[in-house]
């Protein structure tokens, strides 16, 4: 079970549906590991359905009733089972389907001899939306936030000073936040990032590195 | 606040379960392919989608009926997928309301996404009765929540869920700081989770 969660404001906005997508997608996969914030979310839900009962309605002219109707035949859209793709393995499936395989498929970056980067397209915008492949025991160098950072843990683990964290686990950095963490020892990590901008790294000897970092998701 | 409404839940004592008159509506759509029943829904469901479409301000009156049409047309076409004990029939609604209200706002910003809201909103699954007991329990309870809530407490709350703003949208709106904002919807969700933890 998790133990690291969204906080209270980010499950509202991700209820309401006003967080972004590549945000969303992120909470929406914390959420298919931890049952304490599915919880929360579905009884918010049930509040906004309440707030929606009790609109002022705005009429609605008989032409707009006359016009579903007449494609009420229309054949419906091809849908797909949720269920299928996450039971497929222990991936989540929003991962699944953006990935078209597995971790072993996709296009890795290099960054560091213990770090690799691979950016996967979820067509916002606003956030760039990645997975982190650390080895086991790797450490990724110190480096600060210039914007928002949420991390969600899918395989093995990593700790920095505050804590350490494992798979299901949900983390939310402010900008201006510096923190170092690393891989546990007996197990490669991999994680999920959505960044509003580009890392940087605070220490000179890494600065080479931040091209890497800005690299765009395709 | 009590005041009886057609579509309100009314509880049938010898089985346990929870009717509606729009749950059965719903039924009738997806076994019978009910036209008639379909006609009644959309008469009481389109006005609130549309009002729901147009409290966030941004669309259009020509976007809003896009979307009252987009969203009664899942109705027709999701009915058999309506599960009266996991979700009210007005919860279901909403669901999807609000799904195609964001995905409607990413389409008219351009956005070109493999995923949509619905992929990455919240499964309403889970055919366990544990579930499905719960589900009903979390119902009553935040019905009694929110005829409790004062009004400036309800009002941010309608601002947040149905007018789609951010928090500190609704608080430069309101004028109010945006730590006011935060706590008085925090308020309102705790209240519902000490609720759900008796
Ligand atoms: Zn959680």
């Amino acid at each position: 079970m998790a133990k690291f969660h969204p906080d209270l404001d980010m499950l509202t906005e991700f209820t309401a549906g006003t967080l972004s997508l590549a945000q969303s997608a992120c909470v929406s996969m914390h959420l298919s590991y931890c049952t304490k914030c599915q919880e929360i979310s579905e009884a918010q839900t049930v509040m906004a359905a309440n707030l929606f009962e009790d609109l002022e309605p705005v009429s609605v002219s008989d032409s707009q009733l006359d016009i579903v109707m007449s494609r009420l035949d229309e054949d419906a859209p091809l849908t797909y089972s949720k269920d299928a793709y996450a039971k497929e393995a222990g991936t989540p499936a929003i991962l699944q389907r953006l990935m078209h395989g597995d971790f072993s498929d996709l296009n890795w970056k290099k960054i560091t001899s213990s770090l690799r980067i691979s950016y996967l397209s979820t067509g916002d915008p606003y956030y760039e939306f990645a997975l982190y492949h650390i080895k086991a025991g790797g450490v990724i160098p110190e480096h600060n936030h210039q914007g928002s950072e949420m991390t969600l843990v899918l395989e093995g683990g990593f700790s920095d000073s505050d804590g350490t964290y494992h798979a299901g686990d949900f983390l939310f950095r402010e900008a201006g936040d510096v923190h170092s963490p690393a891989a546990l020892a007996d197990q490669d990590c991999i994680c999920l990032a959505v960044l509003d901008a580009p890392l940087k790294f605070t220490r000179l000897r890494h600065r080479w590195m931040n091209p890497f970092l800005q690299l765009k998701a395709s | 606040m009590v005041t009886k409404k057609p579509g309100d839940e009314v509880t049938n004592l010898e089985s346990g379960r929870r009717t509606d008159e729009w749950s059965q509506c719903l039924r009738a759509i997806a076994k019978h392919r009910d036209r008639t029943a379909f006609a009644r829904f959309f008469r009481h469901f389109a006005p609130l989608i549309k009002a729901f479409a147009l409290s966030g301000s941004t669309l259009s009156a020509n976007h809003a009926d896009e979307l009252v049409q987009e969203v009664m047309l899942k109705v027709w076409q999701k009915a058999d997928g309506f599960n009266p004990d996991k979700a009210s029939a007005s919860t279901w609604v909403y669901t999807i309301a609000r799904n195609c209200r964001t995905d409607l706002y990413r389409r008219l910003q351009k956005f070109d996404t493999p995923l949509s809201a619905d992929d990455v909103s919240l499964d309403q699954d889970g055919d366990e009765p544990a579930v499905m007991l719960h589900q009903r329990r979390t119902r009553d309870r935040v019905r009694v929540m929110m005829d409790t809530l004062p009004a400036d407490q309800a009002h941010i709350l309608a601002k947040v869920y149905m007018e789609g703003k951010s928090h500190s949208e609704v608080a430069s709106e309101l004028d109010l700081p945006l730590g006011t904002v935060k706590s008085r919807v925090r308020l309102a969700i705790q209240k519902l989770q000490i609720q759900m933890e008796d």
